[in-house]
């Protein structure tokens, strides 16, 4: 069962602030995600051997180790306001 | 009361693929920030990766170089945590079904450190600290990486050493790393304990993370045995946490403790599917490896006859191995031959990565000849080394610096003659080392080189000197 303290410390872990007043309604969201993947567990244990989760039966889709042309730089930085000299930045965080 | 050192090890190593792991950038090390890098690796959402061939041959040939099994059937994991160089918020990494595991590197002494695993995963960004500020380049993101977790076998630092410079040299013959420290492509996590001798249960431990120079890793753990030791001695507790070693101060310092301690909350990464490796590739992987830096020691020192110290120095750098092997042929003695290479010829590289390139003038046979010549007596040792020197100035063969009068040499007789002659003008030095002056003996045979013009073979000339002035008392 998903607890309080579960949602307190996932939320620690993924660096989110989470009010006090929502952890009541995502511990119940969170327990009813846990048990769809509950639910899914149960429905392909039957694979469970060497060959595990061979759901889709593909193996080995790989890529040949032949450089392709990265991307324009400010095209990758155009996500993140266009960077500051050529890479991302990441401004200090004010203080408490 | 004394106390023993236990330390395992996880190496971090960069394969030399010239892609990166999941997407079609190239790997190259340095270039201006954010310049190899594409919505893959960048890790913007609705992208998948997709695994390079590459990477997994390379780790199935790291993992058979040091005696691992191989999974038949393997997969990737995501590892979860919050950082800015991980643009996903996430590593894909390998959790409970890793490529390789159960191996062992060798030592010298006979001693096997156990490796529990090898798997694949990705680089980090690199980030740039200034102020606070954060700059992050995403090039060396996604770059593709084994890491090499051994057990808690190590019992001193020398160790230590001698397996990271053993790994160093496996994945460097194997070619699936160049393996070039100074730009990080081996990195290593320590971590560390004492307990004291005799001892069964191990102590706490600490780790000191991400060192990519044997010498640092040499004075990291120096320092944290003695701290160690210290917190114990004074009835302190050792703290489980992870901790950083600063080369400029020369200590280890915590980053981290217990309380923050990692959890990943791997799970199954559902963009990638299973890896699957029949037994008919891994037998094709086995017999691709070239012969191993062990193996080559082995036979270097047990068929050609050289010292364990000499053989191990030459197995160090591939290109001068190769030409001392090259160089041996047809010669009596290989030793004659790695004499001069470890002598004479490395005089001229003065830098570790010079040689590592070892770019000679002389062609492996031009040295085999030279060699061949000095076997036979057909010019003593002296003028072998004048002329090496000259070969190695002008790149050209023996033959174009010997004279027929230097092939002649001075015969037995002759020598004799002379060496009678240099004793009897040198009365004081050949009194001195009866004396027991052993160097006196020195003044004698420089005489007979002199008159000799060098052609002397100075250790035949030293024994018979010897013989005249123990016979004259
Ligand atoms: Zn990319």
């Amino acid at each position: 069962m998903v607890g309080k303290d579960d949602i307190l410390k996932i939320a620690k872990l993924a660096k989110l602030s989470v009010d006090e007043s929502k952890i009541d309604e995502l511990t119940k969201d969170m327990g009813e995600i846990i048990e769809f993947a509950n639910t899914i567990n149960t429905a392909v244990t039957n694979v469970e051997s060497e060959d595990f989760d061979e759901i889709n039966n593909i193996v080995n889709a790989f890529h040949q180790d032949e450089i392709a042309e990265s991307y324009d730089r400010e095209l990758i930085l155009k996500n993140r306001e266009g960077g500051l000299d050529g890479y991302f930045f990441v401004k200090r965080r004010s203080e408490k | 009361m004394s106390w023993e050192l236990v330390a395992g090890l996880e190496t971090h190593v960069e394969l030399s693929t010239k892609t990166k792991i999941f997407c079609s950038c190239t790997t190259e090390f340095g270039g201006e920030p954010n310049t190899h890098c594409c919505p893959v690796c960048v890790g913007l959402p609705g992208t998948l990766p997709k695994l390079n061939e590459k990477v997994v041959e390379y780790a199935v040939k790291a993992g058979l170089a040091t005696n691992c099994s191989i999974r038949n059937i393997s997969k990737m994991d995501r590892k979860n945590y919050v950082y800015p160089d991980l643009p996903k918020a996430y590593q894909i990494s390998q959790y409970d079904k890793p490529l390789c595991e159960g191996g062992y590197v060798e030592l010298n002494s006979g001693k096997k450190i156990n490796i529990n695993r090898i798997h694949i995963e990705e680089d980090a960004g690199k980030l740039v600290h200034q102020r606070g500020d954060i700059y992050i380049d995403y090039n060396r993101g996604g770059v593709p990486l084994i890491e090499i977790v051994t057990e808690p076998d190590f019992r001193s630092m020398d160790e230590v050493v001698e397996y990271v410079e053993k790994l160093r040299l496996i994945m460097k013959y194997t070619g699936v790393s160049d393996v070039k420290m100074q730009e990080g492509s081996l990195r290593c996590d320590v971590n560390i304990s004492v307990r004291k001798q005799g001892e069964k249960k191990y102590g706490t431990r600490t780790e000191i993370k991400n060192m990519n120079s044997i010498n640092f890793i040499a004075k990291a753990m120096e320092y944290e045995f003695r701290r160690q030791i210290d917190v114990l001695e004074s009835g302190g507790e050792i703290e489980q946490e992870t901790r950083r070693y600063d080369s400029g101060l020369n200590i280890t310092e915590s980053m981290r403790g217990k309380e923050d301690a990692d959890d990943y909350r791997y799970f199954r990464e559902p963009d990638l599917v299973t890896i699957s490796i029949s037994d008919e590739q891994i037998d094709r992987c086995k017999k691709s490896l070239p012969e191993l830096p062990q193996q080559r020691l082995k036979r270097f020192v047990e068929v050609l006859g050289l010292p364990v110290d000499d053989a191990e120095l030459l197995i160090k750098y591939q290109k001068v191995a190769d030409y001392f092997e090259e160089a041996s042929a047809g010669v009596e003695s290989p030793k004659t031959v790695s004499n001069y290479i470890l002598s004479q010829i490395f005089r001229r590289f003065s830098t570790e990565s010079e040689k590592e390139e070892f770019n000679i003038s002389i062609p492996p046979e031009y040295l085999s000849v030279l060699v061949i010549l000095a076997e036979k007596k057909k010019i003593t040792s002296q003028v072998a080394r004048n002329t090496l020197e000259k070969m190695l100035d002008e790149g050209k063969t023996a033959l174009s610096f010997i004279s027929e009068e230097d092939m002649q040499g001075v015969d037995e007789d002759d020598l004799r003659r002379l060496c009678q002659e240099a004793v009897d003008a040198n009365e004081k030095a050949a009194a001195e080392y009866l004396a027991g002056k052993e160097k006196a003996i020195g003044a004698i045979i420089g005489f007979i080189m002199k008159y000799s013009k060098g052609k002397a073979d100075a250790a035949l000339a030293a024994q018979i000197v010897k013989e005249i002035i123990t016979k004259e008392i």
